[in-house]
């Protein structure tokens, strides 16, 4: 029998065929990252602990200290700031904290280098690690909003859904990035924890997380509205209590560290 | 047989410093093909640059049938390794690290096999941070298998373990030879070597010396068999001289003969030719050593032999 001409042309096709299937495969391999490492983090009292717990004693903390009513000089009430800032706590707990030190502790163990003798792509790798993260982050922020809707009455305005969506999807990708990167920075599973704490915690406090009426003169608020702590606090907010002239330099803010985070993960980026 | 590896003319460089010169082996399928070497004679560089990790200078590598350094994910599909110095998952369990292991491999050995073979059944619900370290290494060895690779890197398996641990290791390791694999060892041990390669190569400065079987080697290195023997008290005092077919030394209470020159067969019918003659009788405790492959890499890698 005879082979069409057309048969023998349709040959080149088929390299493409199998980098499509080769990509199916990352896509599976990624979500079952994802799963595994979602399995692995709840099974982890420590770290799952630690991610829930902090934030939501820190709601209740503050909830439970704020004065009803609106906060001094403005018409907005304090649960419509402390919940949402309480939620952009949570994404960098879960996504900067978590993954950083996470990932320190499984470059020291050798863990990654283990996973790079076997075929897993890295790109299905750390898209599993960054899915099972949002996953997380997504678990945390619904406690958050629950509670501070259940105990203190507040409710993200209907209108404010943009903001909520894309403030957690760019707030994950944001401080998923510098996790990575920091999980690669670190020179040991030790100091990983350390140094997230060092970095983070003193832009949040001067930005008002913990207690929105917080003093900070004038050139240093300038400062921290560089960073991405406040303006993934102002945007959650946004979707709380309507802001007139929000400030679209906060989203410029969050997508310029995200690609600082890449950056610097993707040049760090080692297996051991 | 066909060869599962193929190096020709490998060298690497970096900067100036030469590490690898122009390495030459072959592996051939189903053997145990063990890699000597002293300490940055090049042997992880080398083990590395086939295992796709490590972009080479110069040469050609082919592992089974694919460059490593242009495909690494394809080869990783049909390769396992045991490096030195890996870790497990903080809170893993033992059957079930090994499955999710399985997952990354499109066609993966079943489990209850794997745990078979490096015998951990009974400690298949165990965490792993309260395994020993030789049953630590043997889960390493599982999950090396558990794609069911054509080819196995070993990086000094057994280092640092007691004799029941290193014994139940090698266990493993033969194991895997009857199912046919491929095995590319790296050790310090040379009686491990001995008992467990087909072949070897000695790699020493930034080349492979020798290589070949044991007795190969050996034979390489120049160290014939030797014949030893309790040196009776009437030759000891002088009373009967001593052999002249062979050269002897007495070491304690022992004679070491070389057979110089000649086969260790009829070095033997000679000396108990002058047994009988001298009326000494069966020499006692009588034993006839091929050289062993320690003595041959000593022989080979201290000064004189290579450098």
């Amino acid at each position: 029998m005879t082979i069409p001409a057309t048969l023998g042309q349709a040959r080149p096709l088929e390299p493409a065929r199998l980098v499509w299937r080769a990509r199916g495969r990352t896509v599976g391999l990624a979500f079952r990252q994802a799963r595994l490492e979602q399995r692995s983090f709840w099974r982890s009292a420590e770290y799952a602990l630690f991610t829930f717990a902090l934030p939501l004693a820190l709601l209740l903390l503050i909830g439970s200290t704020t004065a009803a009513g609106d906060l001094p000089g403005t018409h907005v009430e304090g649960q419509m700031i402390f919940v949402p800032s309480i939620i952009a706590f949570g994404v960098i707990v879960a996504a900067y904290v978590n993954l950083g030190t996470k990932l320190a502790t499984l470059r020291h163990d050798g863990v990654l280098k283990r996973i790079r003798t076997t075929p897993l792509p890295a790109g299905a790798y750390l898209s599993g690690v960054l899915g099972s993260t949002a996953a997380t982050t997504l678990a945390i922020t619904g406690c958050i909003v629950a509670i501070g809707a259940a105990a203190f009455g507040a409710v993200p305005r209907a209108g404010g859904l943009p903001e909520l969506a894309g403030g957690l999807l760019l707030g994950v990708a944001c401080f998923g990035a510098l996790g990575v990167a920091l999980g690669m920075v670190a020179g040991s599973a030790e100091s990983a924890s350390p140094i997230a704490n060092a970095s983070y915690l003193p832009l949040a406090i001067m930005s008002g997380i913990f207690d929105p009426t917080f003093p900070v003169p004038h050139w240093l608020s300038a400062a921290v509205g560089l960073f991405p702590v406040r303006a993934l606090a102002q945007i959650l907010q946004q979707a709380y209590t309507p802001v007139e002239h929000a400030p679209l330099s906060d989203w410029f803010v969050l997508l310029a560290w995200t690609a600082i985070g890449a950056a610097v993960a993707a040049w760090r980026f080692r297996w051991n | 047989m066909t060869a599962a590896i193929e190096v020709s003319g490998l060298t690497m460089s970096y900067g100036d410093r030469h590490v690898l010169r122009g390495v030459d082996f072959e592996v051939r399928a189903g053997e145990v093909f063990c890699l000597l070497g002293p300490n940055g004679a090049g042997k992880t560089t080398t083990v590395e640059i086939l295992e796709g990790f490590r972009r080479r200078t110069g040469g050609t590598v082919s592992v089974l049938g694919l460059d490593p350094q242009t495909q690494p994910t394809r080869l990783r599909e049909r390769i396992g390794m045991v490096l030195q110095e890996c870790g497990f998952p903080r809170q893993a369990r033992v059957a079930e690290l090994i499955d999710s292991w399985r997952g990354y491999y499109a066609s993966p050995r079943p489990l209850a096999d794997l745990l078979q073979v490096v015998e951990l059944t009974e400690d298949r619900n165990a965490q792993v941070r309260k395994l020993s370290g030789g049953q630590r290494r043997r889960l390493d060895l599982a999950l090396a298998l558990a794609g069911d690779p054509d080819l196995i890197f070993l990086d000094e398996p057994t280092t640092g373990f007691d004799p029941e641990s290193r014994r139940r290791c090698l266990a493993a390791i033969e194991n895997l030879r009857a199912l046919g694999k491929t095995i590319v060892l790296t050790t310090h041990y040379l009686d491990e070597a001995e008992r467990l390669a087909d072949r070897v190569a000695i790699l020493a400065n930034g080349r492979v010396q020798v290589a070949g079987t044991v007795r190969h080697v050996a034979r390489q290195a120049g160290i014939g068999t030797k014949i030893k023997f309790t040196a009776p008290e009437r030759m000891r005092d002088g009373t009967v001289p001593p052999p002249g077919c062979v050269s002897m030394v007495i070491r304690g209470d022992t004679a070491v003969c070389a057979a110089a020159g000649a086969t260790p067969a009829s070095a033997v019918r000679d000396l108990l030719h002058w047994a009988a003659v001298n009326d000494l009788g069966d020499l006692e405790d009588l034993s006839v050593e091929s050289p062993t492959l320690e003595d041959a890499y000593l022989q080979l890698t201290s000064a004189g032999g290579i450098r």
